[in-house]
């Protein structure tokens, strides 16, 4: 539980052996993303301006920074990899350049297809539910998506309010009409599914 | 021709104003030359100055005395060069002030032009251009300057957050070098805040302090000891106007924490770069400048330029107060050296 200065307390540390790592993890994202993460200042920007650092439990800088030092493990696993929301903010700001999003996007990829689930949040049933939308009807429904997300989450209210607001406004729509040309879309769906087959 | 060789050094602030006083006190000519209508360069802006807390108008003072009691030297203020021709041993170089030009023969040049501040502008994340209460170093100086004037009338300026490195350091929308002085002036500025108005609060966001420097680092840490400034290290993000204030978000990179300051100013270190000025010299003396627009040196010959062409302060890099000094000293030794050739020929050239 935070404390009052909204500080976590961390369980123990656990020595990390630096003469233990290669880098294969930087050369696999250097090759992936195009992304060098040895041009890193280590300033921090990208986390203090990232959208949603407040859900995130490592913050951008630190994800650049697991990297440099080969630590896989707890990237696959983090919550942050599902909390980014991809705005680019970190990357645009960047005094290296970094494409962080590009990178989040990678790792996403890949705990994805190794079956690792996000812990805190079920973004990943976020996820899949609002691409399942987008494959039927080429659009998302956020209100929908948001009432089904809850009712499977089991917290049936707690958007009711934020709701009832963004409708007013007109953020939201109660219902979303179809897209016009469904065959290309599904053309879309279908060849992703055929190209992460063939990999 | 006169038989008493002269010297043209362009630029006078603290490199320029050296350069002339040690080669007029070796007994040749100056003629000292700057655009603006007074001695003393980006000093004058300055309110007091690192890391002796000294005031940048004593030295102003100090030098423009030895100078005019060196009948050799003769100051131009409100001059720059239009013009300048190889010819002979030296240079035919046309000077220009108010719109009217003349002709002087020099036998050696020194380039003592200086520095400008980067735009910070180029940072939309940061504000400046937009927020009035978002200001550069030099602006912050100014600022400063009345403070101290007016010390006991006026308001505290309240919260008032430093960043660093902005423009500096930055190979995506500035440039990749490290300005040098910005780590020293910001803490004599935010010491200078917390010396005026004790109540006052002062953030400084660093990426690193280099206080590599006689003196540097215990007047960085008596800025933190003493005067209470604090340092959080991170790179700023975004600068936010909220209910009349500016809030900061960054984050602490130490504790990797996201962190947040309700600010009342906030005061952009920008990087150092070459001046237009030099950019223009270089050009009519034809010499090399590198990537940046600095002026650049001679490989084994750190104060030369070119042909009879040497240059001195930040025209060739980012440098302080005293080091501007000790290089306008050197560029002047390399001078004096070349006018007491028997026929004023260069040994190397
Ligand atoms: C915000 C800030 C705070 C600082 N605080 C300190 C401090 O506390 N202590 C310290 O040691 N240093 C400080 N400095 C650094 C200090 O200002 C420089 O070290 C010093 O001014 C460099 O001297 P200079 O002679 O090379 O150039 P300048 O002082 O910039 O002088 C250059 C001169 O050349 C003239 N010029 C330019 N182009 C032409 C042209 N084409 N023709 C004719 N004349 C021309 C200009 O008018 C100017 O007078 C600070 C700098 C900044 C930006
Ligand atoms: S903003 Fe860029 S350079 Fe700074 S810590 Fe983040 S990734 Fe590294
Ligand atoms: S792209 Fe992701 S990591 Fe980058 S600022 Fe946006 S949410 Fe944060
Ligand atoms: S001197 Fe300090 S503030 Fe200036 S660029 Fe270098 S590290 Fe940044």
């Amino acid at each position: 539980m935070p404390d009052a200065s909204g500080i976590e307390t961390q369980a123990f540390f656990k020595t990390i052996k630096l003469d233990a790592i290669d880098d294969s993890l930087p050369q696999e994202i250097k090759t992936a993303c195009g992304v060098d993460v040895e041009t890193c200042l280590e300033c921090g920007k990208c986390s203090g301006g990232c959208s949603n650092v407040r859900i995130f439990d490592i913050t951008p800088r630190q994800v650049v920074k697991l990297i440099k030092t080969g630590q896989e493990k707890p990237l696959l696993a983090m919550d942050a990899l599902w909390a980014c929301v991809s705005c680019q903010l970190c990357g645009d700001r960047c005094p290296a350049g970094i494409d962080i999003a590009r990178i989040m996007d990678y790792l996403r990829e890949k705990a994805y297809q190794k079956g690792i689930k996000a812990t805190r949040y079920q973004v990943q049933l976020f996820h899949e539910l609002m691409l399942g939308f987008i494959k039927k009807t080429g659009r998302v429904a956020e209100g929908q998506l948001i009432i089904r997300f809850n009712l499977k989450t089991g917290r049936y209210f707690k958007d009711a309010d934020l709701g009832r607001r963004l409708f007013l406004k007109g953020k939201i729509k109660p219902f979303s009409s179809k897209i016009k040309n469904r065959e290309d879309l599904r053309r879309i769906f279908q060849e992703s599914i055929e190209r992460e087959e063939d990999q | 021709m006169s038989t008493v060789k002269t010297a043209l050094v362009i630029g006078a602030g603290p490199a320029g104003m050296e350069a002339a006083v040690k080669i007029g006190g070796a007994g040749y000519r100056v003629i000292l030359a700057d655009r603006a209508d007074s001695l003393g360069g980006t000093l004058r802006q300055l309110c007091s100055s690192f890391p002796r807390w000294e005031d940048p108008a004593d030295l102003i003072a100090y030098k423009t005395e030895q100078i005019n009691k060196c009948p050799l030297i003769t100051i131009k203020t409100k001059t720059t060069v239009v013009a300048a021709e190889k010819n002979g041993n030296g240079y035919l170089v046309t000077l220009g002030s108010d719109g009217l030009t003349s002709e002087i023969q020099a036998d050696a040049v020194i380039i003592a032009t200086g520095f400008e501040l980067f735009d910070a502008s180029v940072y939309g994340e940061y504000g400046y251009g937009s927020f009035d209460n978002v200001v550069n170093s030099l602006e912050f100086e100014a600022l400063l300057k009345e403070w101290q004037e007016n010390q006991g009338k006026t308001a505290s300026p309240g919260t008032v957050a430093f960043f660093k490195c902005v423009g500096s350091r930055d190979r995506a929308k500035g440039l990749p070098y490290c300005s040098r002085i910005c780590c020293m002036y910001t803490a004599k500025q935010a010491g200078l805040v917390k010396e005026l108005f004790p109540d006052s609060k002062c953030y400084v966001f660093y990426m690193d302090y280099r206080a590599a420097g006689r003196e540097y680092e215990e007047f960085v840490r008596s800025v933190i000891e003493q005067r209470h400034v604090r340092y959080v290290r991170g790179r700023p993000a975004k600068v936010l106007p909220e209910d009349g204030r500016l809030l900061i978000r960054a984050e602490d990179t130490l504790m990797g924490m996201p962190v947040e300051i309700a600010a009342d100013m906030v005061v952009l270190a920008a990087a150092i770069v070459p001046g237009p000025g030099t950019r223009q010299i270089a050009r009519l003396f034809q010499i090399k400048s590198d990537e940046y627009g600095f002026i650049d040196y001679n490989r084994n010959e750190p104060a030369k330029a070119g042909d009879r062409v040497f240059f001195a302060g930040a025209c060739g890099f980012a440098v302080e107060t005293l080091g501007a000094i000790q290089q306008g000293a050197a560029a002047a030794a390399e001078v004096i050296a070349l006018f007491n050739q028997p026929n004023g020929e260069e040994k190397n050239a």
